[in-house]
């Protein structure tokens, strides 16, 4: 029962909600957005180089700190505060994640360490037309050239895809699944960012025609490989939606406290005291759910598959309603363009549909519960 | 007073019999010997007879603390184990494991932390060991016909008279009040303009002259609670904890921090629960059903969170040594889960779920149907779901009290 947070995770919290409060708060959010552009330089390289986010979950030998899910889990619930807009969650979480645990050494000798300081960003390329993430969907087919490959097919749904400076694009060979690592700038990629609902996270088609490719990971079973993969992404994302949903309710209370109507604040109204109260319970729980599931992947424990899916099924719904409950409290200002609330609904919503409709997440959970 | 009078039972008072010391024993060689006292002294199933039922849980509690296993967080003077708070989850591990019955009455839940912190000597001494041996049965007199959740606003009044209380007045909902010889109360000694300033914390004896009990029919057609009439009744002023008009900030106190011990049993418990529910599911070939899958799987992620939000409170407490903001969500998720899972589980069974347990047709004696009816009561009786949520607004999150309410 290693659920509960240690004095110094309490303590990576505080400085990672410090710099964000300081480096990303939303006016800069805002600029951002406006800019189109994925990241602000600076704070991407304190974020990366003093801070050594990027590095926190990828092993010491490769120039990362070392530390697992839990640690990774925190940065990403405040960054889901914040709403930070870097290529961190592509970068870190689903192609950091990959690599680390592609079981090929030269792959993680090569990308790992720019990863870890920040200097090479990457995405994971697994969707395609259908936005599944079943390999059997998976329709881009990579064959031998030379003493490597080139990869062919249509990639959807690429998060910051059309400025990673690495893709591991996910193809069919003639001897089952790969990964496949292509360079963002090889002269076989196309790619531009699409026009999406979450303002703060790029998504992006990347369209390959025989792209020159390495090979990472072969002598992993991909479909278990992606699965282990899957398990930390939902943790992780899982962290992020619950950063963001604590933040809604935080909003909200803060503005009911103030926001007099009838002579008195609407927080003494119980109608707004128990939306408030019914999202903390769901914001708590996402809390336990989170914490269970990072803990038990970092134990490796045997229903860590099964934590990380309720978790991201549980926080994909409470961010959901906590961002669309922060916008009826708020009421008109609520509904401007000036007002947050919309850019966690946008994060929310998007995050919630990431891997595909609600509906076939939970069904995936059922199987993984013995239902 | 006549509570001592009535509690003869041999071994009352008398201390438990010493387990090993509890400092020398590893955690694993406690549960071996929880486990082990448990499943030999079992006392099998319950019986059917509800007076019978009565007998058989006293005879299981008097087992329990004869042998130094009640109490696990109460002091060890009383009759208690005095466990540390890691121990006492390992307790109620056991105990949700081995499916032995819980407490009767209200007493030890509620009662006991009241007494236990703000008791005289003499009144520990002459209460506690024999409510937690079961001698004596205690229920709750707090809730009247006129004081629901706005409970301040009691009227059952207390005169001082000598060296007597002289009680008149009435509850009402109180659960066990058919079978308990003992009813902890709150009355009113100040004006009731005076509201919670003027309430007092009393101990009337439930066979005292002028109390009566009339049992009520609840929804589910049983005979659950009662309302109590107390007409010129005589309660010795000993009998009151804490100062008169000082009964208020007692009534809701808790000892340590069993209450997060005590949810990790019910998570256990439920969880048990609606394993049997998928089991039922399943033999009925409604597994296969995307709709029943569905709301099983709503079901399945909020019985593991209640077991998370249990297991992160007790890290909390064991890691600071104070319970974090899980530990004021959990009865709000239990309530409402246990209403869900028995309604969900009828929706499921169709028509069959409609059976009462006398049909030869009904599906398991028609638990899942009584269940439906009886966790009505879940989010009613021990403060309202809507107070509750008031209380984690205002409390937790800080939002400001409703300026057309009394203060609190």
């Amino acid at each position: 029962m290693s659920v509960g947070y240690s004095q110094e995770h309490d303590e990576l919290r505080e400085v990672v909600r410090e710099f964000l409060r300081q480096r990303s708060p939303s006016p800069q959010v805002r600029r951002l957005i406006e800019a189109e552009l994925g990241r602000d330089d600076e704070v991407w390289a304190m974020l990366t180089g003093q801070l050594g986010l990027s590095g926190i979950a990828v092993p010491a030998q490769y120039g990362g700190a070392g530390y697992g899910p839990v640690e990774l889990g925190i940065v990403l619930e405040e960054m889901g505060r914040a709403l930070l807009v870097a290529p961190y969650f592509s970068t870190v979480v689903l192609a950091g994640q990959a690599l680390a645990a592609s079981g090929d050494e030269a792959a993680m000798a090569r990308w790992l360490p720019g990863i870890a300081d920040g200097s090479l960003t990457a995405a994971l390329a697994v969707a395609e037309d259908s936005g599944s993430w079943d390999l059997a969907d998976v329709t881009a087919a990579a064959e031998p050239a030379g003493d490597g490959w080139t990869v062919s097919g249509g990639k959807l749904y690429v998060v910051d895809g059309h400025t990673a400076d690495l893709l591991l694009v996910v193809a069919r060979t003639a001897g089952g699944h790969g990964v496949f690592a292509v360079a963002g700038d090889d002269p076989g990629v196309e790619r531009a960012r699409l026009d999406a609902l979450d303002l703060t996270r790029p998504l992006a088609s990347v369209t390959l025609r025989d792209a020159r490719a390495v090979r990472v990971g072969g002598g992993r079973d991909t479909a278990a490989w992606l699965s282990e993969v899957t398990d930390r992404v939902l943790a992780a994302l899982a962290a992020e939606q619950l950063g963001g949903a604590a933040r809604c309710l935080e909003l909200s209370v803060e503005y009911a406290k103030v926001r007099e109507q009838f002579g008195r604040p609407i927080g003494s109204f119980q109608a707004i005291k128990h939306k408030c109260a019914i999202l903390f319970l769901e914001v708590e729980s996402g809390r336990s759910a989170v914490s269970q599931a990072t803990a038990a992947i970092a134990a490796d424990e045997p229903d860590a598959s099964l934590a990380a899916a309720l978790a991201y099924v549980h926080c994909s719904a409470a961010f959901t309603h906590a961002a669309k409950e922060c916008i009826q409290i708020h009421g008109g200002i609520g509904y401007t363009w000036e007002h947050d609330a919309h850019l966690y609904l946008r994060r929310a919503k998007s995050s919630e549909l990431f891997l595909g409709p609600p509906a076939r997440q939970r069904a995936r959970l059922a199987a993984l519960a013995g239902i | 007073m006549t509570l001592e009078r009535q509690a003869p039972v041999a071994g009352a008072a008398a201390a438990p019999a010493a387990a090993p010391a509890a400092a020398a024993e590893t955690e694993d060689a406690f549960r071996a010997r929880l486990r082990a006292f448990f499943t030999a002294r079992h006392p099998g199933r319950p019986p059917k007879d509800p007076r019978e039922r009565v007998a058989w849980t006293k005879a299981w509690l008097a087992t329990l603390f004869d042998h130094g296993y009640a109490g696990p967080g109460w002091p060890a003077e009383f009759g208690g184990m005095e466990l540390p708070f890691g121990r006492q989850v390992i307790y109620q591990e056991e105990l949700a494991r081995a499916r032995v019955p819980g407490p009767l009455g209200t007493g030890l839940n509620i009662a006991a932390p009241t007494i236990i912190k703000y008791g005289s000597p003499e009144q520990k001494r002459r209460w506690l060991p024999p409510m937690l041996r079961g001698d004596l049965v205690w229920a709750q007199g707090y809730s009247e016909p006129e004081a629901g959740s706005d409970l301040p606003s009691l009227r059952t009044t207390a005169r001082r008279d000598g060296d007597e209380y002289v009680v008149n007045g009435q509850k009402v909902w109180t659960s066990h009040a058919a079978d308990a010889d003992v009813f902890f109360a709150l009355v009113r000694t100040g004006t009731r303009e005076s509201r919670q300033k003027g309430i007092t914390y009393l101990v009337i004896d439930a066979h005292a002259p002028g109390v009566q009990v009339r049992p009520l029919r609840d929804l589910t057609g049983g005979h659950l609670f009662a309302e109590v009439f107390f007409d010129e009744v005589r309660v010795p002023a000993d009998n009151r904890i804490g100062a008169e008009n000082g009964g208020w900030p007692l009534a809701r106190t808790s000892l340590g921090h069993e209450r997060a011990a005590g949810a990790l049993n019910q998570a256990a418990m439920y969880r048990r629960v609606l394993t049997e529910l998928e089991d039922l599911a399943r033999e009925r070939g409604q597994l296969a059903d995307p709709l029943v899958r569905d709301r099983l799987v709503d079901l399945e992620i909020r019985v593991r969170i209640i077991r998370y939000n249990a297991q992160r409170t007790i890290g909390d407490i064991l890691a600071k040594g104070e319970a974090g903001a899980a530990s004021s969500v959990s009865r709000l998720l239990i309530t409402a889960f246990e209403q869900d899972i028995h309604e969900f589980a009828i929706d499921m069974l169709g028509p069959a779920g409609l059976l009462g347990k006398t049909a030869p047709q009904a599906v398991q004696r028609s638990r899942w149907l009584l269940g439906f009816l009886r966790t009505r009561a879940s989010t009613i009786g021990a403060g309202t779901r809507e107070i509750q949520l008031n209380t984690v607004a205002e409390q937790v999150l800080g939002l400001p009290h409703d300026p057309g309410l009394p203060p609190r």
